[in-house]
């Protein structure tokens, strides 16, 4: 039985970097072919899914759960605090928003300059670096009731949907709302890392309203988020007219 | 940094400002003020999520 609560966010997170590293993958094809980009992708995801089973295999031998929740919970904050950011500050306008075509006219352009292994180790390590932030989420997620399968699933269906939706436009994929989506996470697994940190450093007593307490982060975030990305919006432009 | 450590890490800024809540979490629950930790922390998060948006 799946864990929606799990699958939704791991969905959404790996959707944003399997976006990313099919772009790559598709401006390696143009220069190296179909066949060998894919090869590059494929071993990139081999190396992904040995290291999802090896955690998990840790994770099997009882290691204290509290030590995991803590070094789990470090890294969903730096993770989630630097996507939240990144949002906010794109949402104000103090920064470019992602742009999936230029991130495929520039790997273009690199290949160029470069060999067919050079093309080859591009792809590899453009899959293998997005996909290590989905490994991160799917191995936190999955401490919350082990559920290994749901924030499997959820990696998993992002990937098949991003490839399905790649094949069909056969283009950089510019219209994900990459901003909106990034957001969204970054305010759900900052406040995943905000109450496991919490919960590992005070034991469970530390947040008053229990679970509950995750919703509350959420929605602290999300407002706190909006109202940032507001305020700084209005600075921005008052510097500009000045 | 390395495209690898800065992928698992995140730059200097955000490392610091992670410290900084961890530090904030440890010291109100050593000083027996966690129910002031769970109204602390999340705005120090925040507040640490605003200075890396406006860096």
């Amino acid at each position: 039985m799946l864990d929606w609560t799990i699958f939704a966010p791991t969905f959404l997170t790996a959707a944003v970097e399997w976006v990313e590293a099919f772009t790559i993958v598709l401006a390696v094809s143009l220069s190296i072919g179909w066949r060998a980009a894919s090869t590059a992708a494929l071993a990139a995801l081999a190396a992904l899914a040995a290291m999802t089973a090896a955690t998990g295999g840790v994770l099997g031998l009882g290691v204290d759960i509290r030590w995991l929740q803590l070094t789990i919970g470090i890294f969903l904050l730096l993770f989630g605090m630097r996507w939240l950011a990144k949002a906010v500050a794109r949402g104000a306008g103090l920064k470019a928003l992602h742009d999936e075509a230029q991130e495929f006219a520039s790997t273009r352009a690199q290949l160029a300059r470069g060999d067919w292994t050079a093309s080859w180790l591009i792809a590899f390590k453009g899959v293998l670096l997005e996909g290590l932030e989905v490994w991160l989420v799917v191995v936190a997620l999955s401490l919350h009731g082990r559920a290994w399968i749901s924030s499997t699933a959820g990696a998993l269906a992002a990937l098949l949907v991003v490839i399905a939706a790649g094949l069909v436009i056969r283009a950089p994929l510019r219209r994900v709302p990459e901003n909106a989506i990034k957001f969204v996470v970054g305010v759900m697994i900052t406040a995943f890392g905000t109450f496991w940190t919490m919960e590992a450093v005070g034991g469970a007593a530390a947040w008053p309203w229990g679970d509950w307490s995750l919703l509350g982060l959420g929605v602290f975030y999300a407002l706190g988020g909006l109202a940032l990305m507001a305020a700084l919006s209005k600075r921005w432009t008052a510097g500009v007219a000045r | 940094m390395s495209p690898f450590y800065k992928t698992l890490f995140g730059d200097a800024a955000t490392i610091a400002v992670t410290a900084i809540v961890m530090v904030t979490e440890v010291v109100l629950v050593a000083a027996d003020q966690a129910a002031w930790a769970a109204v602390v922390v999340p705005a120090v998060v925040l507040a640490g999520t605003a200075w890396l948006a406006r860096r």
